[in-house]
């Protein structure tokens, strides 16, 4: 290896990349916006609780019950109440029985269904069934003697653990925001084989070795550097600081790989932009899947960029430490490796 | 004795079934200028990539300085400059970040651009981009890169094609100058008067073969002829042509009787050409 080369290099490389008016400008505006975004985008949650209740024969609750921070949304029929509750339309479903006024007068003691999604935290559960003795009481003007039933429904609840949308949004940010070096990368190199400069570096002391250390350098230090910038703007760097920035220097080396890879199946420009949106496309899959939770499902586990996603998600908005996201890190190397070894193999035979 | 600069040894180097260079060798002494000639495809561009390292050959030897290519490319690259035929010099950059970045790969400290620049005729435009230098003054820029790091061997790839006569006039004179310092120069071109005057010896190329290796005066000698062409006037007032070819034992008694015996109206000498020569060693134009 040949430092000083690698040197002149990265610095090269870092040069032509400012001076292409279409990165410089994307690469400043694209942190410059997304962090806006982040601050134009609300920064708390709507606290007031949402409740499904289906009540047959006693509708006249649901107009009484509807106080400050509490909404009642009325289901025609247990099925409906449930998907309700499935879709986190509601955090928890009530299903009242028609005969609930006939076993109470017979001193027979009647059973309430509640439902919650899976995951909810026991407290949530322990509110509702507060909230119904109370509601009952309020209602009949003394405490009376039921049964809850309570049943998990599938599906995650995210009750009593709301993430403001902006703090959702800062995985896709910086998923982006790495995601779109690939191209970067790849058509930082393909220039170097359409203008032959590549050519005029293969005749000095510079070896393959030594253009490939110089454009991973260049491919990681671009990428790492926006994702790691955004998120200290956006406060994504609060929590366990090393994880985040281990995972984006991870997701940092397979977008090198990446862009490797397309800069090795790629014959000039057009070509770079065909496969870098594609590969574009595929990566930021995961981070949609963080914005939108039930849209993507296990299959996007097969896309590298999830477990950046899925880490950076976990630990800036979870509170997650390394015990809840090492394998994460280790199928993200896994990965690394992969697309890194790949595309310099790919590529190696491109500049013979 | 001169240390040879190159020594090829039966270098063969093929793309799949097809042989571009088949089995050459030929020896180039330091300080010395050798015109590689020969039409498009004749292997020449093949040749050299092997000799900078670039192509690994598939049989043969190739020694650049001592160092055998194949074995030491790194080295022999820190000893030579290429300058090739297609521009590729980073055209966002400045003339002078072109020359600085080629210094600092090939370790220079304290390296000179502006004097290089000077030197080929850009100094005033070296802080402006490539982009908007013409062809002549890319290709200027191209032959001071190629002089970086003050290369014992010089691999110059038609380094004077397309340029406008001034241009190419300072190219030329820069070869020398690199001759001068005591640079061996590997020139590969079309253009027979450039190798002619410039060469110390040529080879050609065809088919992957060298086919002929020597100085162009002894190439002339053995291939071409040198005569001496005459306009003579007849009783009838009709101009004829005469020839009378040179450097033979009865040229002496053919001249005499040349202007004895008929009114001659012009005469001039003329030689064969190296393209005349090409074509007769190999039965095709240098520009097929």
């Amino acid at each position: 290896m040949n430092p000083k080369g690698i040197r002149a290099l990265v610095a090269k490389d870092f040069t032509l990349f400012f001076r292409n008016r279409f990165f410089a400008l994307i690469t400043s505006l694209g942190l410059v916006v997304y962090v806006a975004m982040y601050f134009i985008m609300p920064g708390s949650v709507d606290e007031t609780m949402e409740i499904g209740l289906y009540a047959p024969g006693w509708s006249p609750i649901s107009g009484d019950i509807q106080q400050q921070g509490l909404e009642i949304h009325v289901a025609e029929s247990k099925d409906e109440l449930e998907d309700g509750v499935i879709a986190h339309e509601y955090v928890a479903g009530i299903g009242i029985p028609g005969d609930l006024m006939e076993k109470l007068a017979s001193g027979r003691r009647p059973q309430i269904d509640l439902y919650f999604a899976s995951g909810a935290p026991e407290e949530a559960q322990a509110a509702v069934s507060s909230l119904i003795r109370e509601l009952i009481y309020a209602q009949t003007g003394q405490p009376l003697a039921v049964d809850f039933a309570t049943q998990v429904l599938p599906g995650p609840d995210m009750a009593g653990e709301q993430i403001p949308p902006r703090d959702r949004m800062r995985p896709l940010f910086a998923v982006l925001l790495i995601v779109f070096e690939t191209y970067g990368m790849a058509t930082l190199i393909t220039e170097e084989v359409e203008h032959r400069t590549i050519q005029a570096l293969l005749v000095t002391p510079v070896s393959v070795k030594d253009l490939f250390a110089a454009k991973g350098i260049t491919g990681i230090t671009l990428a790492f550097g926006q994702g790691a910038l955004f998120l200290a703007f956006v406060g994504g760097l609060n929590h366990q600081p090393a994880i985040i920035i281990l995972a984006l220097l991870l997701a940092a080396l397979l977008v090198t790989g990446v862009g490797f890879l397309i800069a090795s199946l790629a014959k000039d420009m057009m070509s770079v932009l065909a496969w870098g949106v594609l590969a574009l496309v595929i990566l930021v899959i995961p981070g949609m899947g963080v914005m939108f939770p039930g849209v993507i499902t296990g299959w996007a586990k097969a896309i590298p960029s999830y477990y950046v996603v899925d880490t950076v998600d976990r630990v800036a908005n979870y509170g997650s430490g390394w015990p809840d996201i090492w394998q994460n890190l280790v199928i993200l190397v896994v990965f690394d490796v992969a697309f890194l070894l790949i595309g310099m193999v790919a590529l190696r035979r491109r500049f013979q | 004795m001169a240390q040879d600069a190159i020594a090829v040894e039966e270098l063969v180097y093929s793309y799949g079934e097809l042989v571009a260079v088949d089995h050459i060798s030929f020896k180039v002494a330091e300080g010395e200028i050798l015109g590689f000639l020969g039409p498009n495809g004749a292997g020449k561009t093949t040749t050299v990539k092997m000799l900078t390292g670039q192509l690994k050959p598939k049989g043969g030897k190739a020694h650049v300085l001592g160092m055998n290519v194949a074995r030491d490319a790194g080295k022999v690259r820190g000893e030579i400059g290429v300058c090739f035929e297609q521009t590729n010099l980073y055209e966002q950059m400045s003339a002078l970040e072109n020359l600085d970045l080629f210094a600092r790969l090939f370790g220079i400290s304290g390296f000179d651009g502006m004097a290089l620049l000077k030197r080929v005729g850009l100094s005033g435009r070296e802080k402006d981009r490539v982009e908007g230098y013409s062809k002549g003054m890319k290709q200027r820029l191209m032959v001071a890169r190629s002089l970086v790091n003050r290369p014992r061997i010089l691999f110059l790839d038609e380094p004077t094609a397309g340029l406008d006569p001034a241009s190419s006039e300072a190219i030329c004179a820069i070869i020398l100058e690199e001759r001068a310092r005591g640079a061996t120069v590997f020139l590969t071109t079309h253009d027979m008067m450039e190798a002619d005057k410039l060469s110390n010896r040529v080879a050609f190329m065809n088919g992957g073969k060298i086919v002929a290796l020597d100085t162009p005066h002894n190439l002339k000698q053995q291939y071409g002829k040198r005569a001496l062409k005459a306009k003579v006037q007849t009783q009838a007032g009709e101009l004829q042509d005469r020839e009378v070819v040179l450097d033979r034992p009865e040229t002496p008694d053919l001249v005499h009787k040349l202007f004895a015996g008929e009114r001659v109206v012009t005469i001039h000498s003329e030689e064969a050409t190296l393209e005349d020569i090409f074509i007769k060693i190999t039965g095709r134009g240098l520009k097929e």
